[in-house]
């Protein structure tokens, strides 16, 4: 029972972040995810401080908000002219900095990071189950990612037209009458809003990885937009799949070898991809000549 | 037009690809399933720490079938479970682990765990008054290293030797017997340990570690104790611990600092690099085993001669 538990997670979170990655690949702001998973530093750090326990929920809502914020921030900065990976980067350090200096100020001595307090691990889902009334629902981080996965796509469904159109082309997009900026902010809610949900159920190393990588592959394979979103789904549930199965034949960790996996058919669709592998391009050059 | 079509062609080839290889994953994964599952009657246990895993291969003998996750120089902080230690945790009859926040975000797991199967914190009899607050903390956060202090560690072996006999009544005179042995065992280690520490000059027993994890240590054994870094191996030591630490060392005359199996030890060099330079010479006493026991089938690779060492290294450098 434990694969399955392990690889619907998986599965979901690879969705999540495959629908949200592409676009960020699209809007070259694929590193968001790494920010996120850093700049909830402080958010953890003062709400502990302030509340003295380690309440899974709390953390969670005060990594929400820290995430919020920094998607904000980075939109605000990129807005107003700082390249969009300057200010990426600008946002996730300083955040993460304050984390580290309110943690010497006030809290050397107790076990306070990203790592103790909030990440998850998808080894452990299964056994961490959401009992309603006695009886047993199934691992909570199903729940947490299963209602994520939901908002998202009923989100990206209803205005699917207007996301479009300000990814490829934000300026036609004002032109026609369309909000732009408060659909960039609303993309970047739903990316904190999905990588801090995962980051609690499956830990941050899995959700960057999956937040770009598949993204990055399904951007080789296809020009269009819906068919991009489907491919980056799928290539990430197939890297989870994968993934697991590499991980029961190493005995190895099973987040790395679920990235490992998404790494292995993004370099598969560099070389072979039918419109840019390169393999696939010398061929295509040989025939000509 | 006709490009297109080959484009998607192509494509499809490339997608086929990639669902071969999840079949084979899952088939894969499927039979590697059942290689993992053993029944030899034995009572499967699973526990996190070296040191647990020592004790309840003690205390349960040859009724028991033990296997620990974190190997010899793993720190416990920065443990990741591999594929294998999820089947370990599900095949287990019983799970030990230490409990007072050591196992990080894996505890929340433990609890949860609990109402489908025995899951116990080895630290669960302690008092307490037994028990050191981390310092500067809300209540509830305590220094979960009471392996240090042998006596705490006594009532962590009563607490596996009473999950034993309630689990496996039919075998519970082997395992009583197996534990008061082992206790006795321990009660002579940890004189010999009052001995040894009580060798050393009285202003020499200072013990300078790279991270806090000695405070049980040095209450039990009575050595004044200080670390570079707090408890927390992941955190960052700043300057001023660095300067703070080497004025210690100059003005009480320390002759020996000491390094840990599971921290690295560049942390504690710049320490005695900055003493050099005041005209101080630290030399490192030795390597001590914290968070992580030896290799196993070594000396060090068992509770009693990881602590035996310790003491030993500690002597011999400061007497």
């Amino acid at each position: 029972m434990s694969d399955f538990w392990i690889l619907l997670t998986g599965a979901l979170v690879a969705s999540c972040c495959g629908v949200l990655g592409v676009f960020l690949v699209l809007r070259k702001m694929a590193m968001i995810g790494d920010a996120i998973s850093h700049s909830v530093m402080p958010g953890i750090v003062i709400a502990f401080l302030l509340s003295g326990s380690r309440d899974s929920l709390l953390m969670m809502f005060a990594a929400l908000l820290c995430g919020l914020l920094t998607t904000f921030l980075i939109q605000m900065f990129q807005q107003s002219g700082i390249q969009s990976d300057a200010s990426i980067g600008v946002v996730f350090t300083a955040l993460f900095a304050i984390g580290v200096v309110l943690v010497s100020l006030y809290a050397r001595q107790v076990h306070l990071d990203q790592d103790a307090i909030l990440y998850g691990e998808i080894a452990y889902v299964h056994w961490n189950i959401w009992e309603l009334g006695g009886v047993n629902m199934g691992p909570k981080a199903v729940w947490l990612l299963g209602t994520t996965l939901l908002i998202i796509s009923t989100v990206i469904g209803l205005f699917y037209k207007q996301f479009k159109l300000c990814a490829f082309d934000p300026a036609l997009a004002a032109a026609i009458g369309i909000p732009v900026a408060l659909f960039h902010y609303l993309l970047m809610g739903l990316v904190s809003m999905a990588t801090v949900s995962s980051f609690e159920s499956v830990g941050a190393i899995l959700v960057v990885g999956l937040l770009i990588i598949p993204a990055s592959t399904a951007y080789l394979l296809t020009d269009r937009l819906g068919l991009m979103i489907a491919l980056s789904v799928a290539v990430g549930v197939a890297s989870t799949f994968l993934g697991y199965g590499a991980a029961v034949l190493l005995d190895a960790s099973i987040a790395g070898c679920m990235v490992c996996a998404a790494g292995f058919l993004f370099i598969l669709a560099f070389l072979f991809s039918p419109s840019q592998g390169i393999i696939i391009k010398k061929l295509r050059i040989r025939k000509l000549a | 037009m006709r490009k297109g079509y080959k484009t998607n062609s192509a494509l499809r080839r490339f997608i086929m690809t990639i669902v071969f290889l999840t079949v084979t994953a899952i088939v894969t994964s499927a039979c590697g399933d059942k290689a993992t599952t053993g029944g030899s009657g034995k009572l499967n246990i699973t526990a996190t720490t070296g040191m647990i895993t020592d004790v309840v291969q003690n205390v349960g003998g040859e009724y028991v079938e033990v296997s620990g996750l974190m190997g010899a120089g793993i720190d416990p902080h920065l443990y990741k479970a591999s594929q294998g230690d999820v089947k370990k945790l599900d095949n287990a009859d019983i799970i030990f682990y230490n409990g007072l926040h050591l196992e990080g975000k894996m505890a929340e797991m433990f609890e949860a765990l609990e109402k489908r199967k025995p899951t116990v914190a080895v630290s669960e009899y302690l008092t307490e008054e037994q028990l050191h607050a981390a310092p500067g903390q809300g209540a509830g956060m305590h220094d979960p290293h009471i392996w240090f202090n042998v006596k705490l560690w006594i009532s962590a072996t009563e607490v596996i030797r009473d999950t034993l006999v309630e689990k496996d009544a039919a075998h519970a005179d082997y395992y009583k017997e197996k534990a008061d042995s082992y206790i006795k065992q321990l009660e002579e280690l940890d004189t010999y340990a009052k001995e040894q520490i009580a060798t050393i000059p009285e202003a020499s027993r200072i013990l300078v570690t790279a991270h806090d994890a000695f405070g049980y240590f040095g209450e039990a054994y009575g050595l004044t104790v200080t670390g570079l870094q707090g408890m927390n191996t992941m955190s960052e030591y700043g300057s001023k611990d660095v300067s703070k630490l080497r004025d210690y060392l100059v003005e009480k005359k320390i002759k020996a600092v000491f390094i840990e199996s599971s921290v690295p030890k560049k942390s504690i060099e710049s320490v005695i690099e900055g003493a050099r330079q005041l005209g101080h010479e630290v030399k490192i006493g030795g390597e001590l085993f914290s968070d992580a026991m030896g290799n196993a089938g070594t000396a060090e690779g068992t509770y009693i001669g990881m602590v035996r060492h310790n003491v030993d290294t500690i002597v011999a450098a400061l007497k």
